[in-house]
């Protein structure tokens, strides 16, 4: 059996697409797919991390947690009952750039689905109590604890934030936040920045699945067409940076961890250009898989690290340019300093070996499947067109992402690990056991 | 200019079915196939009679070893040749161990997938299993499961799984074993289970559009070469509860939350308890708002989150709590936690509570079940827990038709508060005391 070249592909999004604007702003974009009998509504709300002012980190991840609390004519825990108690599954997720919010219903319940996220739209602060901020405050400080103080290395991604980004750039500070600012901000504070950013002109409204685009913009406007627009909402800081950092820095964690670990860290380019196509390209060659530079040559060949814990992958930040973050975790009775050697060499490798026709191979292969699994439900879909109406103005541009990652070129590779993992733009990050210092 | 201030109504809800399944016996295997039109990806998985039930004792994690050991190159390639060759298909393989099987899964484009199940069935049944690579994986994996063993949980379920199983052999084990019984496992303990286990035919399950896949090969692919007849099944463990409640502390020093498992056996898979069972522990503690979730994180804002369960495989099933809370709460959390499970099990649930269970249950078998990888995973429970085809349909019905005397019942029967081990993971010098509370306080030596 020959291994065969990645499978071509003209188009990543073989479904219709279908968009309006409401008179207040509100873009509505919709995806017929009648295969099963689900649909999923999907909102993006173009607020993250990176438009909290000083004194306000924390916010926007807050209010995640908020709207699941009641709005006006939804009562507290009845957002949560209705959803699930008509079989559908949610969620919502913040992150640096965005905060989204998402339902997969069956599809009789797709009005149910709009009333609601309509609601909290333009009907959370009449709703929200001291009661209901002071415990969600609680329960955000225990996700803390969940997700970053108490697991060994929890807190990689909250050093690394600051060491990537400098003081005063919108991605500095983690999407968690500060619990003085949580605990610091007044009722009338929280109201107020929802008041700002949860504006039918700063969102987009996704609906894919067993359903039609007519039908969908009418109760688009029916439910949310009475929400008021909101003027001049504030644009976030602006991410732009002169180009890779000019010095590398170092920081070294002593922690109860249970073996020495590297986390060699560098800013690429936005999510969305053709740099960042490279960089994911490159990704997948350097750290996707068994068949990476980095497990051939540091998990299988020299064997100094562990074949669990080995990886590399970019985080998809649109707003400035984007990290990529590659890891490894010493294998028994081998150094830190061996390690970040041999990590060191194998980033070096991507500057000074071309990547071979079966490495980019490999590697465009496994970023088909991954973006077709990504697109093979409705709410994977929802959120894919919801990104790219938000950033990019057109969620129809989704389409173009596969095709534009198969047409990477090792030249591509090269030249995108030239301008971006130079040693001198690195920012290290190393944890080895012992007492906290 | 206003909302709507009215929750509107519910729209024609169109009919439920589980995808049209088909079946293919041929070199001595059986494939089950589930038709999704129109999907371009598509997923296989190999299920064979080797679960971790049947390991040796003392030597927990022999199957897991196995599972990290087969690319570690095949008779045909070296392991950088397998690599390479499976992931240009743009498929991973994903060796698996449970207590009833063996699994290796492989999904790609549809039609590619015949190839991946050819190298998939490569190294599950021709793995080159050379002595010097094994040692070394079995090294890799101790190194792995003290890794894992660091982070808050798999101690305390070890703590758990130990009380509940005590009497019952591998049971009483981690499903992976431990840093102690995988060092001790040889390269002859793995050779020998693949040559008992590995080699016979099985069954395939296959989802995805099986108009663009060649059934007859993919059985080829999975089965070409196999021997052994099927296996015989030992029937369900009887479920024992002990007279009366402990608390097992693990010291895990300065930890800033304390983790919860609580527990007591309960009936297996296949028990005709199943669905009241699970629509119980879905008003206790599986919906987000859940008796325990709402309590004890809404109200209280005692914990990110935390769930009540059964948990079942083909011989045995358990009632589980999980959840992590702040270390300062620790005590009250368990305190209402306890009056919780216990409410449920002396005054069952009500009309309001069961109507969301069961139509979130119902809901999720279209909601949860979009991928070839999902239809897959559904697949293999028919066939592990012996369940008809239309059984998706079925179960459908039944939770939509489950009464809340039926339910109360199953959780009278089914929940047993004054049985239930509590194993406290956390810092032992500021919550030890407060445990004394709950009942005998014992402490792990996990």
């Amino acid at each position: 059996m020959t291994s065969p070249s990645a499978p071509v592909a003209t188009t990543g999004y073989p479904w219709p697409i279908e968009t309006t604007r409401l008179a207040n702003g509100l873009r509505v974009v919709v995806s017929e797919d009648r295969t099963a009998p689900v649909v999923c509504v999907n909102l993006w709300y173009d607020v993250g991390s990176r438009h909290e002012p000083p004194g306000q980190t924390g916010f926007a991840h807050l209010f995640e947690h908020l709207m699941f609390e009641g709005s006006q004519h939804v009562k507290k825990t009845e957002h949560m009952k209705l959803v699930q108690g008509n079989g559908g599954s949610l969620n919502a997720t913040t992150n640096p750039d965005r905060t989204n919010y998402f339902e997969t219903m069956p599809s009789e319940h797709l009005e149910l689905a709009l009333w609601l996220e309509a609601d909290r739209m333009g009907g959370l602060v009449p709703a929200l109590t001291q009661e209901t901020l002071d415990n969600q405050r609680e329960v955000v400080k225990n996700e803390r604890r969940q997700r970053y103080e108490n697991v060994p290395y929890g807190d990689a991604w909250l050093r690394l934030l600051p060491l990537l980004y400098p003081e005063g750039h919108p991605y500095h500070h983690s999407t968690i936040g500060s619990m003085e600012d949580l605990n610091g901000a007044a009722l009338d504070t929280f109201k107020a920045f929802h008041q700002q950013y949860y504006a039918p002109n700063n969102a987009v409204l996704t609906v894919v699945g067993d359903t039609s685009a007519a039908e969908v913009f009418a109760l688009a406007e029916k439910y949310f067409g009475a929400i008021a627009t909101v003027p001049d909402i504030p644009a976030a800081p602006d991410g732009s940076l002169p180009g890779p950092a000019t010095e590398a820095v170092r920081e070294s964690v002593t922690a109860k961890v249970p073996a020495a670990r590297i986390y060699l860290s560098h800013r690429t380019f936005p999510f969305g250009t053709a740099g960042y196509d490279a960089v994911t390209v490159l990704s997948m060659v350097l750290g996707s898989g068994r068949g990476s530079r980095l497990y051939q040559r540091l998990a299988d060949g020299a064997r100094i690290a562990q074949p669990d814990y080995i990886g590399a992958y970019g985080v998809d930040l649109a707003h400035a340019p984007a990290p990529l973050i590659i890891t490894a975790t010493a294998k028994d009775g081998v150094s830190l300093e061996t390690l970040e050697a041999g990590l060191a060499e194998v980033v070096q490798s991507l500057i000074d070996e071309p990547v071979t026709d079966d490495e980019l191979n490999r590697a465009k292969a496994l970023l088909t499947t991954a973006w077709w699994r990504g697109v093979s439900t409705v709410g994977g879909r929802a959120d894919l067109l919801g990104r790219y109406a938000t950033q990019f103005g057109d969620p129809a541009t989704a389409a173009d992402r596969l095709p534009k990652w198969l047409a990477v070129t090792s030249d591509d590779v090269t030249e995108a690990a030239r301008q971006v993992l130079r040693p001198e733009s690195r920012v290290t990050l190393t944890y080895v056991p012992g007492e906290p210092s | 200019m206003s909302l709507v201030t009215t929750r509107p109504g519910t729209g024609a809800a169109r009919p439920y079915a589980f995808p049209v399944i088909r079946r293919v016996t041929a070199h001595g295997g059986t494939i089950i196939a589930a038709h999704l039109p129109g999907q371009i990806l598509a997923s296989a998985l190999l299920l064979l009679d080797a679960g971790a039930a049947r390991e040796s004792d003392g030597r927990e994690g022999t199957a897991t070893v196995l599972a990290k050991s087969l690319e570690e190159g095949t008779r045909k390639r070296d392991s950088a040749a397998y690599a390479l060759a499976l992931e240009s298909l743009g498929a991973e393989l994903s060796p698996a161990v449970d207590w009833d099987t063996f699994r290796v899964g492989v999904s790609a484009p549809g039609p590619l997938l015949a190839d991946a199940v050819r190298l998939a069935a490569e190294a599950a049944r021709t793995p080159k299993l050379d002595p010097a690579d094994v040692a070394r994986v079995r090294d890799d994996e101790v190194t792995a499961l003290r890794m894992d063993w660091a982070q808050p949980g798999p101690r305390a379920d070890a703590a758990l799984r130990a009380d509940l199983f005590g009497a019952e052999g591998r049971y009483s084990r981690p499903l992976h074993g431990d840093p102690t019984s995988v060092a001790a496992v040889t390269v002859d303990d793995v050779l020998a289970f693949h040559e008992a286990w590995l080699r016979r035919p099985g069954v395939l399950v296959v989802a995805g559009d099986l108009d663009a896949l060649d059934l007859a090969a993919l059985a080829e692919a999975a089965f070409e070469g196999t021997s052994g007849e099927l296996l015989e099944q030992s029937g369900p463990l009887p479920v024992l509860l002990p007279p009366r409640r402990r608390t097992i502390l693990v010291d895990r020093p300065d930890s800033v939350q304390s983790t919860l498992r609580f527990g007591h056996r309960a009936p297996e898979r296949a028990t005709p308890d199943y669905v009241p069972m699970t629509l119980a522990a879905t008003v206790l503690g599986g919906a987000f708002t859940s008796r325990l979730n709402h309590l004890i994180r809404e109200v209280k804002g005692y914990t990110y989150g935390i769930r009540g369960s059964y948990a079942m495989s083909r011989r045995w099933g358990r009632f589980e709590v999980a959840a992590g809370v702040q270390t300062a709460v620790t005590a009250p959390a368990i305190r209402d936690t306890l009056g919780e499970i216990a409410r449920t099990q002396a005054e069952g649930v009500t009309e309001a509570e069961l109507e969301v269970a069961r139509s979130w249950r119902a809901g999720q078998l279209s909601v949860e079940m979009q991928t070839p990888g999902a239809i897959a995973g559904a697949l293999s429970t028919l066939v592990v827990h012996g369940l008809p085809d239309d059984y998706y349909e079925t179960l459908r019905t039944e939770y939509l038709e489950a009464s809340v005397e039926q339910v109360s019942k199953a959780a009278a029967e089914h929940l047993a508060v004054d049985s239930l081990t509590l194993v406290v993971e956390g810092d032992g010098a500021v919550i030890r005391d407060e445990l004394g509370e709950f009942g005998e306080l014992v402490d792990s030596d996990i």
